[in-house]
């Protein structure tokens, strides 16, 4: 039984790692392997994000049309367009959210564009308002992709209301601006983070390869683990769930106004993670030098059992238990919210196995802190 | 592991020091502490701590009120002093108790400066009129350097209160009353000698006089209040902690954190040990039981001050000042309770009020919280850690 003595092994490499690593905050040193992180660092950089950041900008040029032809004649099919290109875009939003570094990291680019659930009265306060700075942090949850889920799907009960509210109501003009000035703001930060990745940040990001917390290399890897964590894991299926509240929460899915696409976007971004684990470039079957690559690399110096595949099988597990779930995540959690836990334990079991196994072994060090909230 | 070092070596001073006292018998030869906190005579319970109990409960309903904006200072004082019967609950308006009569009230630290007991209240009273005159009135504003508001955290979480320095008042108050009324109480009163073994305490606990009406003596009462200001809502039996907003949550806290797990047992041990000596009428055991509680209790607020700064520093860092602000001001409120604690060995606390009020300066220098650097998180967090020999690093995170 090849596959038990390979648990068994890891278990056991894993226990050694426990009782041999201090716990210690600082971070390990110098890397004591010869893998070629440059390598993986460009795959990242040129196959990876800059290419999900361009197919992101020009979604989101296509969002920007769609919505001036809906402003300038609201009827069923420009809405319908509308929705259409905001779930093209959203999809792609799926394999961008996970790199909060560099200029992304800088402006807060993932919270002004995917805080949920959105907040509807700062959404309706802002559009009563005669100004405001959708950049202000009091805004994170009035902005983004959340905030443009309610504008088309949640602002009023019927989509024949919804379509008085741009045309017909009074102070309709309100509404108007406000849905053009998030999906402009969502475009225009896209821009700045894709032009600092091609014009400057690509070169800095693939020569940023010491084995430090502020490295490229360490600070991605976190942010992988850390979005699987609290991003896929956390936000999609956890949190709804009622995995950390006293009773679930079926309000809080993503794109909760649409209604139907939840399950959609969760799996977008469980296939970005596992691609971008495999190295597998954006929109192609190429593969490069990523995590995988590199856990196999060690495997030949450690004789590990091979941590690499036991990953991609736990991914492949949860990808089938989401399968197994309703279209809309909301509906899920309120007819059978233990599908809901089942899919969620079905992630949980990767987290150990990315944050300590791949991580150690990577000789990397954890660089946030799961925080209690006051 | 240096904190059950340290406490052998109490033990083995405190037991190497012959007692002087005349009046003590001689000391049983083995304490034995029951398995809970749990104490009979004649069948009936001997342990009371209920006025403990209702200033906890007090202080809940206070701090939730230090965020409601429709509060006016009198309803907030009149909570404060529990007068006016201004709390929705009644049990509490008809109450003869007080959170502001025991803040700065240790018979040890305050019998003979009422000076500062004065200031310490009235700063109390200052915090109190600056929420409502200064904080209240911007409550829909975004807060800015310079002046109160609004300000949340990022990514959608939660919406904090501040001054015009950033300090959210209402954590700084209810993280100070930690130190200033639950620990001072604690530690530099009901622990002390000077309370346990005022009047005829000593003579009436050894030859069982009970006080008036109660089926426990004065020496067992006063050490039950010491310990109702950690447990007074938990379960005395089987504490389960985190069941307050005060010293009981953050023994929560710090237990938790594996670089110091088992303070809590070690801490109700204590209280059950000293307890059960006091029925044996072993007085040195009893102390050296006081003065493990007041080590470890101490070290709450020292760990907690240093792990605010230090969390603070790293939200400032990622450009979340809503959350770096929360966090410093709940560090502001645990280094305001500093001068609170109590060292094992003496008749001070760890930092005297002078320097917890230099700290406090620091952080509120210019534009306070929206100002402060890094350096001086991390300097100030050095300083506490030296003084407590505890490392940043574990109490940081």
């Amino acid at each position: 039984m090849e596959m038990i003595k390979r648990l068994l092994l890891l278990v056991f490499t894993v226990s050694a790692l426990y009782t041999c690593s201090e716990s210690d905050d600082n971070n390990s040193g110098s890397s004591s392997d010869n893998f070629d992180r440059q390598l993986m660092l460009t795959n990242w950089a040129d196959n990876i994000i800059i290419p999900a950041l361009q197919d992101l900008s020009s979604d989101l040029s296509v969002l920007i049309t769609d919505k001036d032809a809906f402003i300038t004649s609201p009827d069923d099919a420009s809405l319908n367009q509308l929705r259409v290109s905001w779930l093209k875009a959203y999809k792609t939003w799926q394999y961008v959210e996970m790199f909060n570094i560099g200029k992304a990291e800088e402006i807060l680019y993932g919270f002004q564009m995917n805080v949920y659930p959105t907040n509807i009265n700062d959404i309706q306060a802002n559009i009563n308002a005669d100004s405001y700075d959708l950049s202000n942090v009091n805004n994170h949850d009035a902005v983004g992709f959340p905030a443009v889920d309610y504008m088309i799907c949640g602002l009023r009960a019927t989509d024949q209301e919804i379509l008085n509210a741009y045309s017909s109501e009074p102070n309709f003009e309100d509404n108007t601006s406000y849905l053009s000035a998030l999906i402009n703001q969502m475009d225009a930060l896209t821009m700045t983070v894709l032009n600092d990745w091609t014009t400057s940040y690509r070169d800095v990001f693939v020569n940023s390869t010491a084995n430090t917390a502020t490295s490229a290399t360490n600070k991605l890897t976190n942010d992988f683990v850390f979005y699987y964590e609290k991003g896929l894991r956390a936000n999609k299926f956890g949190i709804p769930a009622g995995v950390f509240s006293s009773s679930p929460l079926k309000t809080k899915v993503e794109a909760f106004y649409n209604k139907d696409v939840s399950k959609m976007l969760s799996l977008s971004a469980l296939d970005a993670v596992q691609d971008f684990f495999n190295g597998v470039a954006y929109n192609s079957t190429a593969t490069g030098e990523s995590f995988s690559a590199y856990l196999q690399y060690l495997n030949t110096i450690n004789s590990d059992a091979s941590l690499n595949e036991i990953i991609n099988t736990t991914f492949n597990i949860a990808q089938t238990k989401i399968e197994g779930l309703d279209a809309n995540l909301a509906r899920q959690v309120e007819t059978d919210n233990t599908k809901m836990l089942e899919a969620y334990d079905a992630l949980q079991d990767a987290v150990v196995l990315l944050k300590v196994d791949m991580i150690q072994s990577m000789n990397i060090s954890i660089d946030y802190v799961d925080a209690d909230g006051d | 592991m240096k904190n059950s070092i340290l406490s052998i070596l109490a033990v083995v001073c405190l037991l190497s020091s012959c007692s002087n006292d005349d009046d003590s018998p001689a000391p049983s030869p083995d304490v034995v502490a029951p398995a809970t906190y749990s104490f009979l005579r004649d069948g009936a319970k001997s342990v009371s701590y209920s006025g403990q109990t209702t200033r906890i409960v007090m202080g809940e309903e206070f701090i939730s009120a230090l965020k409601d904006p429709s509060k006016t200072e009198a309803q907030l004082d009149g909570m404060f002093t529990n007068t006016g019967n201004n709390f929705e609950d009644d049990v509490l308006n008809a109450s003869s108790k007080s959170i502001r009569s025991k803040v700065a009230a240790s018979s040890d630290f305050f019998a003979a400066n009422a000076t500062d007991a004065s200031a310490i209240k009235s700063t109390f009273d200052s915090w109190i009129a600056e929420q409502v005159n200064d904080v209240y009135p911007n409550w829909g504003e975004v807060a800015v350097a310079g002046q109160s508001g609004q300000i949340q955290e990022a990514g959608g979480g939660s919406t904090r209160y501040v001054n015009n320095k950033g300090l959210e008042l209402n954590q700084a108050i209810n993280k100070s009353i930690i130190g200033a009324l639950m620990t001072d109480q604690m530690l530099n009163n009901y622990l002390s000698p000077a309370v346990l073994d005022a009047g005829s305490n000593i003579e009436d606990n050894n030859a069982v006089i009970l006080a008036e009406d109660k089926n426990y003596t004065n020496m067992e009462h006063k050490w039950d209040e010491a310990f109702g200001y950690l447990y007074g809502t938990d379960d005395q039996t089987n504490p389960q902690l985190n069941q307050d907003s005060f010293l009981n949550k953050y023994l929560s806290r710090v237990e938790s954190d594996p670089d110091y797990a088992g303070i809590a047992q070690d801490i109700y041990d204590a209280f059950k040990l000293g307890r059960a000596a006091i029925v044996d009428n072993d007085y040195n055991v009893r102390d050296e039981q006081a003065a493990i509680i007041r080590d470890n209790v101490s070290k709450i607020i020292a760990i907690r001050s240093i792990y605010y700064l230090q969390q603070g520093k790293l939200s400032r860092i990622s450009g979340d000042n809503g959350s770096a602000f929360h966090d410093l001001s709940e560090g502001f409120g645990f280094i305001y309770s500093l001068q609170f604690t109590r060292r094992s060995d003496s008749n001070a606390p760890y930092f005297s009020k002078g320097e917890v009020d230099n700290f406090i300066s620091q952080l509120m220098a210019g534009n306070g919280f929206w100002d402060v650097t890094e350096g001086t998180l991390d300097t100030i967090s050095q300083n506490i850690a030296d003084r407590f020999d505890l490392s940043v690093t574990e109490a940081g995170s």
